[in-house]
């Protein structure tokens, strides 16, 4: 799982109103090299929750040195872009699991892949 | 990879489609290739484009693709006239000038150097495999022998063995003599594209396939960055491929009143041997270098040369493929994806549909969820196989309830399971509501909605949203299509409407299953999704109906 697609995910576990960000507990993290395309993530930034990208990379030991504010005029700053493009698609968790911040529900990342299914009562 | 070679003139080309593709494959080749006259005459579309051979043979839309030699009116014979009369008229007909047969095969022979070129090429930017010996080499040459009849299935060997072709090149390069053997062994290794042309005897046939290897090594070299005028001189002097030896096979399509006088086979002769007369070619049905297809029908007469093997629809960078991927591919094109948008996928299997839209868009995130492990893992190799990890993401979750906060997707593509594999329709029919209502509020405001659908599926969900809806909007699900979708011809939306009314009718059981679907689903209505097109498209065996919406502000 990597940090974008964490970015997005939410808890919806019944009676649950604010299953965001989920917190991650991570047992295996990659760091894999990727193509950097500044296009890419200028245009994902827009969309992402800056506050719960920066908590998740926090978490993971992999913040360096981003801001909690989001920058202005990001889309020219390379350095910058260079950061959130390493945060964002190369710190990947394996295994771990992701936690619904308000009930405490666990959901496993296994093989890089994180099992967001609910049980019938939870739904 | 731009190739000035062919760009410039304007090639006639035709290409086969599945049905229902029609209006993609038009809209596709006149946006990607700036083509010109494309029209569309018996399961063909016919168009002219100067585009590179690489750019046409990528066309998403199409099965296959052929260069054309004719378009003419259709043969039509006399009533009552003999055999012999009868061959005489179909072969002047049908085969018509010399000149035209030699042309078409230079421009095919040209074409089909360009393509074995670009493959090449491509395989080397991918390339890793460095100092390859050259031992290693005339195994793969070995090897390719095999090959050459499963080429299909092996794919991927295949690439490996063009990349050991590359490395020799490469090795050839850093010495700085070519040789005119070198050039030839070279070619040798990846000769499959033009396996025709090599096996034929005769002088001429030898000039063909060694200009042909010339071209080969000479694009891998060029795109290597190294000095062009070494090789230039001894690259200038190989002879136009004569077409004096080609060995050929007709394949003869007949429809209308020629099919109900002679069978496809005596079609088929009589044309073989009319035009073994006119160019001295020889007819070999066996292992012929040039496929000839010749349709005719009561509407008009084609002939063309297939320029590619493997049709189109087969994609080099899927590994596993699920749904067919000029479906998929329509409907990525259906969701009308922009530069940042973030795309989803809530049943994506395979990730065909995704892979498809991933390959189109280089600046878009994609989601793709299943709650199956063996598809997930399957999709999990096609997205690394494609190289797409950095812009196309999975999860395991439910239809029913995406991990996604509301509002916040650009467009939803889905594949609606149906048919014995997955699962059962009751199944499927009873959980649409809750499932679209998720899609619903996952889409933004004026987020895409495109879904597959079963023709009872179809009906299903046209049930349901007409129920939810009231007043203008209901009036907008009579009127599927009129919309401003890009592709849609009047005449389809007609006959898709009256299949869907015949749908209405025929199976008993959704008379049931809609309402009980209803009295699960939650109270948020699905009035948000603005109908604005339903195509109906071939996946095989069955029917397939597309369905596009927009999420309006409510």
């Amino acid at each position: 799982m990597k940090l974008l697609t964490h970015n997005m995910l939410t808890s919806h576990v019944k009676g649950v109103t604010k299953g965001y960000p989920l917190l991650i507990k991570a047992t295996e993290v990659k760091v894999n090299e990727v193509d950097f395309n500044p296009q890419f993530v200028s245009r994902m930034i827009p969309k992402l929750e800056w506050s719960a990208l920066v908590q998740a990379a926090d978490e993971l030991g992999h913040r360096q040195d981003l801001p909690v504010e989001l920058v202005p005029e990001y889309e020219k700053n390379e350095e910058f872009l260079k950061k959130v493009h390493r945060v964002l698609l190369e710190v990947e968790v394996i295994e771990g699991c992701l936690r619904c911040p308000e009930s405490g529900r666990e959901f496993p990342i296994s093989r890089g892949i994180p099992n967001m299914l609910l049980n019938d009562d939870e739904v | 990879m731009a190739e000035p070679r062919s760009e410039g003139s304007l090639v006639r080309y035709y290409c086969t489609y599945g049905k229902g593709m029609e209006p993609f494959l038009i809209d596709e080749v006149k946006r990607k290739l700036a083509a010109e006259d494309v029209c569309q005459i018996s399961g063909k579309v016919l168009f002219s484009s100067s585009a590179g051979i690489d750019r046409v043979s990528e066309l998403k839309a199409a099965e296959r693709l052929f260069l054309l030699l004719k378009k003419d009116s259709p043969v039509l014979l006399p009533a009552h006239t003999n055999q012999a009369k009868a061959s005489s008229v179909l072969q002047s007909r049908v085969l018509g000038d010399k000149d035209q047969w030699s042309s078409a095969v230079m421009t095919w022979s040209r074409l089909q150097g360009e393509l074995s070129s670009r493959r090449r090429t491509t395989v080397k930017s991918q390339s890793t495999a460095l100092g390859v010996t050259r031992k290693t080499g005339e195994e793969g040459r070995r090897i390719r022998g095999h090959l050459r009849e499963t080429e299909k299935r092996h794919c991927e060997e295949e690439d490996e063995e063009e990349r050991m072709g590359l490395s020799i090149c490469r090795q050839n390069g850093k010495k700085g003599i070519i040789s005119e053997t070198d050039l030839c062994g070279t070619g040798s290794v990846c000769d499959h594209v033009t396996s025709g042309l090599q096996q034929g005897s005769g002088r001429n046939v030898d000039n063909t396939a060694e200009d042909l290897t010339v071209q080969k090594v000479e694009h891998g070299t060029t795109t290597e960055g190294r000095d062009e005028t070494l090789l230039q001189p001894s690259l200038i002097k190989p002879e136009p491929p004569s077409p004096a030896a080609v060995t050929f096979r007709i394949s003869c399509k007949c429809t209308g009143s020629l099919s109900r006088c002679y069978s496809q086979q005596e079609v088929s002769r009589v044309i073989g041997v009319g035009l073994s007369r006119l160019t001295g070619w020889k007819a070999d049905l066996k292992n012929p270098q040039l496929e000839v297809n010749v349709y005719l029908s009561d509407d008009n007469c084609l002939v063309g040369f297939p320029l590619t093997r493997l049709p189109l629809a087969n994609r080099s960078y899927i590994k596993t493929t699920g749904l067919r991927s000029t479906v998929a591919w329509a409907m990525a094109s259906l969701a009308q994806i922009q530069p940042g948008f973030c795309v989803v996928d809530p049943m994506c299997g395979v990730g065909t549909i995704l892979i498809e839209a991933a390959q189109e868009h280089q600046d878009v995130c994609f989601l793709g969820m299943d709650i199956d492990d063996g598809q997930l893992k399957k999709a999990n190799e096609n997205v690394e196989f494609a190289e797409l990890g950095n812009r196309m993401h999975l999860l395991k979750a439910s239809s029913m309830t995406l991990p996604l906060p509301s509002s916040t997707v650009d467009a939803v593509v889905c594949d609606l399971p149906f048919g014995r594999k997955f699962g059962t329709k009751t199944d499927m029919a009873a959980s649409l509501p809750r499932i679209l209502t998720e899609m619903e509020r996952v889409l933004c405001v004026g987020g895409t909605l495109v879904l597959l659908l079963s023709p009872q599926l179809s009906c299903v969900l046209k049930k349901l949203l007409a129920q939810k809806d009231t007043g203008p909007t209901s009036n907008q699900e009579a009127k599927p299509g009129k919309q401003d979708c890009p592709p849609p011809s009047l005449s389809s939306t007609k006959q898709q409407t009256s299949q869907i009314q015949q749908g209405v009718q025929s199976p008993p059981t959704q008379e049931t299953e809609a309402p009980s679907g209803l009295q699960h689903s939650p109270p948020a209505p699905l009035s948000s999704l603005k109908h604005q097109a339903t195509l109906r498209l071939s996946l095989g065996a069955i029917d397939g109906l597309l369905h596009k919406y927009v999420k309006m502000d409510t």
